[in-house]
């Protein structure tokens, strides 16, 4: 039997396969239905060797080999359930269920334990072990020899079958350093460093892949047994990477979500975000019937009413003063069907464009950005990224804004020798396996930019032609002036400029500072310069990262009022008419409203009140409203302000569709019914629109071909042009020098999220991220409390010291209600910036 | 008798000083090897040397240095592996405390037979004297420029480590000794990739022992066919002995291969210690199979102890007289695989764990019926089916044991204690 | 800081010598071990700092090493060798002795904090046994006297 070089013929319990060099036994059985069994294997880590429990029987091989680590050779006969290999598979469980508790009745993983299974299937038994089991007794009193070891995770040692899979995981394809083995042989134990936890934003995975009860979470505990619950695909609805979902229910409750593994995407992993976010459906708080304001207080209503009542004032204002005295906001983490639905029943029936989606970004543009919306319609894919030897990160903080694209970076580089520059304006988790990460003076990302397209430039190293004709439009632009306003040495952009005009394939990344700034649109053109220069639209991606989990798909149905071309013919295709007015963005409607131009706005899914980077503006915007409709699945600060409160579904309730960053429409069922008299988005709007006697469907599948041409992924786009715009330095007042970021905190997205018992053990409140330098300067430790204020606002704030943070940037996150940072922000700002004092604690 | 070739000046408390080594002949064999011979041709010498491993594999030295693939541009690295932890065991010991130099000369003519600018040698961290003696030896060969950059103006550049353990069995393992090296566990690895083609930082790696590196000067001095005409025919040249137990005169022997077991025992030895009969025979380190006294003629060679059904090991002759139970030495044996087991693989990690219950209840004379035939069997479990060549060291002594005293194992377990009760008082 | 000059300075020159700052994890802690007696997180979390290595990765790996004690002992670790060479030539009763002259178990420390006494494996002594190390030291060929004479020579000392 011959093979060609890469490929190599065996023979495996006497089937012939074939299958590419390098592959293991193991792998080359499963690719033919033959099933071996594993506990230390797993298919994205590096084989260890170490249970043993995937012995096959290998002509001319002396003794026994584990599968999982010996590759296919060349004509080799393999046998993989002679007696021989039977005897020593039954001999490895003996050994492991040695010392392994029978507490399978009181063990979290009974049931869908790798163990236990292969116990029964073997039946085997420890009846020849006639000594007392070995306890890793942490506390004398305890029966359970438990140990916590995170916020959500717990330990029992003594189930522990030291496959190391959870410590190679946490290592390897985390990055994580809160995990590891401790002693030696059949002593060893699992735990993290002296003093420290496992909480980091992967942690939930461990729990996942541990093959036994060894590591369980408080999530699922003691709540319910496997076989009591049924499942359900689903996706993530957090952020915008996409994760697929597996939901665990039982009658009207969701229990737990595990990954769904999908090698485009998440490859098996998911973060704690994304794991434990189902549990804010399941909160006792949820809004379950519609709500009227009475006087100055809410009451219970039936649908009836409030529809009646919100179809009344809909018409009065539509025929007295027009659709457009109505806006429109919706949530860009709610589903594709809402989402049209929204912006159909606006456009289509209000005849009006006043719609939008982008609550937290800063002051938006008043007029359609193209350069932006031609840079973010490019194909990008998060597997491809493992095909770039350079991937170069722009303003994002990828751990905790995509957790997942983060993982495949990391993969590029550890497993792929890829290499990562990052330009940030404070360092990042990520930007620990970069080659450069270059820490810039926050604001002076548009003038790096530029200098590096003037560095491409002066040492020619680029092949565009109108390369010259560029570099006079950029002036005066120079690599120097880049250099004194970013901080970065010049030679760190030379050399930077080197390696992007070197590499072979590129991902260009680009994150939240970006998406969410007032001059993306300029920032978008020193992007596009760049690209061209350096070649790098046609030798890689891309990726100007959406942030929630359908921002992608707002932005495709067009939920927003300044359209490009080619979104208008689009919709001009799919409906006969089209609004000719000039929608108003949300900035514009707030404004309008306090003109009182605006009489009403309708509110899915958002909490502007914490939402919008202007706390202030926007209480005086909605309350000077004649008549504001919000619905939401709580009560939140915004719902307070309503005439009409709606009851609003979660996506676990019904069935529909995200757009992931890539612009992949990925489909989640339903797990459990609408919680009390909640509904789905697309049928709230539905109902309104037949209360003005204009239903938009009958069955809401009408609406998908529209949704699927509007999804259509937009053809090749490369019509790129150079565009020279110059870097204005924002003014700033100097008595609020120190810039403020706002961000997500690694355990929280939005303002749900705190509603997460589990997400919260890890953190429950705000507080103030700022560097060991700047806490000196101030004197203050952790914990210390700092007033923090802003030309605008101001709010008290622990702070915490974080080593991430090495120049006077301070950071604070938007996920926490009782301590909203967004009264500290101004929308015209591109970059916010307080002042800081000590009010206790130095 | 003795025929002392490594140790012949051990004796000499000043060989420790270049200058005393230098006197007697010493770092002429690198200058040898560097001004007037190419690496493949000092490999050549030692492959006809026919000098194998005395770390207990037994390998052919010069075969080894031939695996490492010569289209890796990856830097090499050579390992003295120093380690020798294994019961029994101290010769190495001796060499690097007592004759530094020759290793750090015999190191430094391997380094640069394989090509390589980096040696390490791996010393177990309670040696901390000879650790000394080693780091001692390499400062002054520095300053003499027997190492360094353009080593005799030959352009030759070697740097040389003395790295310490920290009290783990495994660590003289081979790859356990190269993860340790790395700052990792130490873990056994598993093999393929060996670690002359993947070993230190995934480059081509040679790992051997110091008795066998330092060896490797005399070679080059006197020729790979001097060498060979030492020993028998496929067991060539000297080999050290510790010789331990109950004899007489206990010590580190330097002998001929081939020379007969009795020879040291009885003639260097000295005989049994205060006239005790003899009962058996460890005849290379705690690892090996166990031999009878009627078996004490056997040859110190690779083959013959093969033969005899046990090992040549590392040479570590442990001498057990009448008065000795066999299962209390079993207990203890067992006792230290079980403490030294890296953990990583299930059968080597759990069945060592087993075993020592199994075996300290008999000694405790609560042995049941059946626990001999456990034994075997668990035994049976590990031999050959674990990342490392731990569980079969682990094994071998307690399976030959059996075999050999059977009936003293049946004893212990029927009357519920020991045939003869091993009380040994400290004088 | 509990590691004093001398120490850090040792640290770091051995570090530099390796290919890879990981290798000088083990140098490191024994290092730290000679000046302190013993090892603990605080020890780690120094040496850490000083080579640039997470935690993480210096602890899982100090705790596979037994040759480190990881909580206090007493100025003088005495450790005799319990295997199979010393234990022929009463390595137990030598184990007995001492803890009849130091007045403790095997395992314990004395009042005084002057004297720990445990037993361990092959030492690599085995041709002059019984044998044991204390501290650094290799004390082999044990009878009565000598060990008299060393336990008296180390209370002087101190
Ligand atoms: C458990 C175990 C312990 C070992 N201990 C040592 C040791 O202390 N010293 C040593 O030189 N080799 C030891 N070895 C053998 C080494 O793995 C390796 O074969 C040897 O160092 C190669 O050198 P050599 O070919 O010169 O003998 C040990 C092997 C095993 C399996
Ligand atoms: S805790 Fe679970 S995953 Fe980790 S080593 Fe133990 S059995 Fe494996
Ligand atoms: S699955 Fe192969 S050794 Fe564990």
């Amino acid at each position: 039997m011959s093979d060609d070089n890469n490929n190599i013929n065996l023979t495996i319990d006497g089937q012939q396969v074939s299958v590419p060099r390098g592959t293991t036994v193991l792998e080359a059985a499963r690719s033919i239905g033959i099933e071996i069994p594993t506990f230390c294997w797993h298919p994205k880590l590096k084989p260890a060797g170490a249970c043993r429990i995937c012995y096959v029987e290998i002509e001319k091989a002396r003794t026994l080999m584990v599968s999982c680590a010996t590759e296919v050779g060349p004509d080799m006969v393999v046998q993989t359930a002679s007696e021989k290999v039977l005897q020593g598979r039954k001999a490895v469980l003996e050994f492991i269920l040695m010392n392994h508790p029978l507490d399978c009745p009181t063990c979290d993983k009974g049931g869908e334990c790798d163990l236990q299974n292969l116990t029964f299937k073997h039946g085997v038994d420890d009846s020849r072990f006639d000594f007392k089991k070995y306890r890793h007794i942490r506390d004398k009193n305890s029966t359970f020899d438990d140990l916590r070891i995170g916020p959500e995770i717990i330990r029992n040692q003594n189930r522990c079958i030291l496959c190391y899979k959870c410590v190679r995981a946490n290592k390897d394809i985390f990055g994580e350093q809160d995990l590891g083995a401790y002693q030696r042989g059949n002593i060893t134990e699992i735990n993290t460093p002296p003093g420290e936890q496992v909480d980091s934003l992967y942690s939930g995975n461990l729990v996942e892949i541990c093959p036994v009860g060894a590591l369980t979470n408080t999530d699922w505990r003691y709540k319910i047994r496997v076989w009591n619950t049924q499942t359900v695909d689903s996706v993530c609805s957090y952020c915008a990477d996409g994760c697929n979902l597996t939901l665990w229910k039982n009658k009207q409750k969701v229990y737990r979500a595990t990954s769904r593994r999908n090698d485009n995407i998440d490859e098996g992993w998911i973060c704690d975000v994304g794991r434990y976010g189902y549990q804010v459906p399941m909160t006792e708080d949820r809004l379950t019937t519609p709500l009227i304001k009475k006087g100055d207080a809410q009451v219970p209503a039936t649908w009836e009413e409030a529809l009646g009542l919100i179809s009344e004032k809909f018409k009065k204002i539509k025929d007295e003063r027009g659709g457009v005295c109505i806006g429109g906001l919706i949530s860009p983490n709610l589903d594709s069907l809402s989402l049209h639905t929204f912006s159909k029943f606006f456009r289509k029936i209000l005849n009006s464009n006043n719609v939008d989606f982008r609550a937290g970004y800063k002051m938006l543009p008043e007029k359609s950005d193209d350069l932006y919306s031609k840079l973010t319609s490019l194909p990008f894919k998060i597997a491809d990224i493992e095909k770039s030897d350079l991937i170069f990160v722009l303003d994002s903080d990828l751990t905790k804004e995509h957790p997942i694209v983060n993982l495949r970076v990391r993969k590029a580089i550890t497993q792929k020798n890829a290499s990562l520059f990052a330009l940030n304006p404070i360092a990042t988790q990520t930007g620990g396996l970069a080659t450069d990460e270059m820490v810039y003076n926050i604001g002076a990302l548009h003038a790096l930019l530029n200098g590096l397209c003037v560095s491409l430039i002066d040492q020619n190293l680029t092949q565009y032609e109108n390369a010259s004709d560029l570099k006079n439009r950029l002036s005066p632009n120079t690599i120097e002036k880049a250099s004194n306003i970013s901080g970065i040495e010049v030679a760190r952009i030379n050399s930077l400029a080197k390696v992007i005009a070197e590499a072979k394939n590129i991902s260009l990344i680009a994150g939240e500072l970006l998406t969410s700034a007032i001059n993306r649109e300029e920032l978008a053109g020193a992007i596009i310069n760049l690209c061209l220069l350096a070649g790098i639209f046609d030798k890689g991606q891309v990726g100007v990262l959406s942030q929630a989990a359908n921002s992608k798909g707002a932005e495709k149905l067009a939920v927003m009022p300044h359209l490009s071309e080619r979104s208008i013919l689009k919709l001009k295709q799919i409906w006969d008419n089209y609004p000719d007015n000039d929608g108003l963005a949300l900035d514009q409607m707030i404004r309008s409203s306090i003109k009182e131009e605006l009489d009403s706005m309708f509110i899915i899914g958002s909490n502007l009140m914490l939402e919008y980077p202007d706390g202030a503006v926007v209480k005086e915007g909605l309350e000077k409203l004649d008549f504001l409709v919000v619905a939401d699945i709580c009560e939140t600060e915004t719902t307070q302000l309503a005439d009409v409160v709606l009851p609003l579904s979660t996506w676990v309730e019904y069935e529909s569709s995200f757009v992931n960053l890539e612009g992949v429409e990925q489909k989640f069922n339903a797990a459990i019914k609408p919680i009390g008299f909640s509904l789905p988005a697309y049928q709230i709007i539905n109902k309104i629109s037949q209360g003005l006697k204009t239903p938009l469907f009958e069955m809401i599948d009408e609406l998908i071909p529209e949704i699927k041409t509007l999804l259509q992924p937009d053809e090749n786009q490369n019509s790129f042009e150079t565009c020279a715009i110059e870097y204005i330095e924002e003014k700033q007042n100097p008595e609020f020098e120190i810039p403020l970021l706002v961000s997500n905190e690694l355990h929280h997205f939005g303002y749900y999220t705190e509603k997460s018992n589990s997400l919260s053990s890890f953190c429950s409140e705000a507080f103030l991220e700022i560097s060991p330098g700047l806490a000196e300067k101030l004197d203050v430790k952790e914990g210390s409390i700092v007033r923090v204020e802003s030309e605008i606002g101001k709010i008290n704030l622990p702070v915490k010291i974080s080593e991430y943070i090495d120049n006077d940037v301070v950071r604070a996150y938007r996920n926490f209600s009782a301590s909203p940072v967004n009264i500290l922000q101004m929308r015209k700002r591109n970059v916010d910036r307080v002042k800081l004092t000590v009010v206790e604690g130095t | 008798m003795e025929k002392k070739i490594l140790t012949k000046y051990i004796d000499d408390p000043n060989q420790v000083n270049i200058d005393t080594y230098l006197s007697h002949g010493g770092y002429k064999a690198l200058e040898k090897a560097l001004k007037e011979m190419k690496p493949p041709e000092v490999i050549e010498e030692v492959k006809k040397s026919g000098v194998r491993g005395r770390g207990g594999a037994g390998f052919p030295a010069g075969v080894k240095w031939g695996f490492i693939p010569k289209d890796n541009p990856k830097p090499r690295y050579l390992v003295c592996n120093g380690d020798e932890s294994e019961p029994g065991t101290c010769k190495d010991r001796v060499l690097m405390e007592s004759d530094p130099h020759g290793v750090v000369e015999g190191m430094a003519i391997s380094s640069y037979a394989i090509g390589s600018h980096l040696a390490f040698i791996y010393i177990r961290g309670e040696f901390a004297y000879p650790a000394r003696m080693m780091e001692k030896a390499v400062e002054e060969a520095y300053e003499k420029g027997y190492l360094g950059k353009n080593i005799l103006g030959t352009g030759y550049d070697l740097d040389m480590i003395v790295h310490t353990g920290g009290g783990a069995y495994i660590c003289g393992e081979e790859s356990s000794q190269l993860n340790s090296i790395e700052g990792e566990r130490g873990m056994s690895r598993m093999r393929p990739p060996f670690p002359a083609v993947a070993g230190l930082y995934a480059c081509p790696t040679i790992v051997n022992n110091v008795e066998t590196l330092a060896a490797v000067p005399f070679i080059i001095n006197n020729g790979g066919d001097w060498y060979a005409s030492m020993g028998t025919e496929k067991s060539n040249g000297t080999k050290l002995f510790s010789l331990s137990g109950h004899v007489k005169n206990p010590g580190n022997y330097e002998l001929e291969l081939g020379t007969p077991l009795s020879v040291l025992i009885n003639d260097l030895g000295g005989g049994m210690l205060d006239g005790h009969k003899l009962k058996a025979i460890i005849p290379g380190g705690s690892s090996t199979p166990m031999l009878l006294p009627d078996q004490i003629d056997v040859k110190l060679d690779y083959e013959s102890l093969a033969e005899a059904g046990s090992m040549l090991g590392s040479g570590a002759v442990i001498v057990i007289d009448e008065r000795t139970c066999m299962i209390w030495v079993a207990e203890r044996l067992i006792h230290f695989y079980r403490h030294e087991s890296c953990g990583k693989c299930t059968p080597c990690r759990d069945g060592t764990g087993w075993l020592e219950q199994l075996i300290s209840r008999i000694e405790r004379g609560e042995g049941k019926p059946g626990d001999i035939e456990k034994i075997e069997s668990l035994c049976g479990n590990i031999m050959g089916r674990t990342v490392c060549p731990l569980g079969d060291a682990a094994v071998m002594p307690i399976e030959s044991s059996i075999k050999l005293f059977r009936d003293e194992w049946e004893y212990h377990i029927q009357n519920k204690k020991c045939m003869v009760k091993s009380e040994f008082a400290f004088k | 800081m509990i590691l004093n000059e001398k120490s850090v300075a040792e640290i770091k020159k051995k570090m530099v010598r390796y290919p890879r700052r990981k290798s000088a994890i083990l140098p490191a802690i024994t290092v730290a071990y000679r000046q302190v007696g013993h090892l603990n997180g605080e020890l780690y979390r120094e040496v850490s700092q000083i080579i640039e290595i997470p935690v993480i990765d210096i602890a899982t790996a100090a705790s596979f090493y037994t040759m480190f004690p990881k909580e206090p002992v007493g100025k003088y670790l005495i450790q005799v060798c319990h295997n199979i060479s010393c234990a022929l030539l009463g390595a137990d009763s030598l184990i007995g002795y001492l803890e009849e002259k130091l007045g403790i178990k095997k395992g314990e420390t004395t009042e005084d904090d002057m004297f720990t006494l445990i037993s361990v494996e092959c030492l690599g002594g085995c041709t002059a046994a019984p044998m044991m190390q204390i501290n650094d030291e290799f004390y082999e060929n044990l009878t009565r006297e000598k060990v008299d004479k060393i336990l008296e020579d180390l209370r002087n000392k101190a």
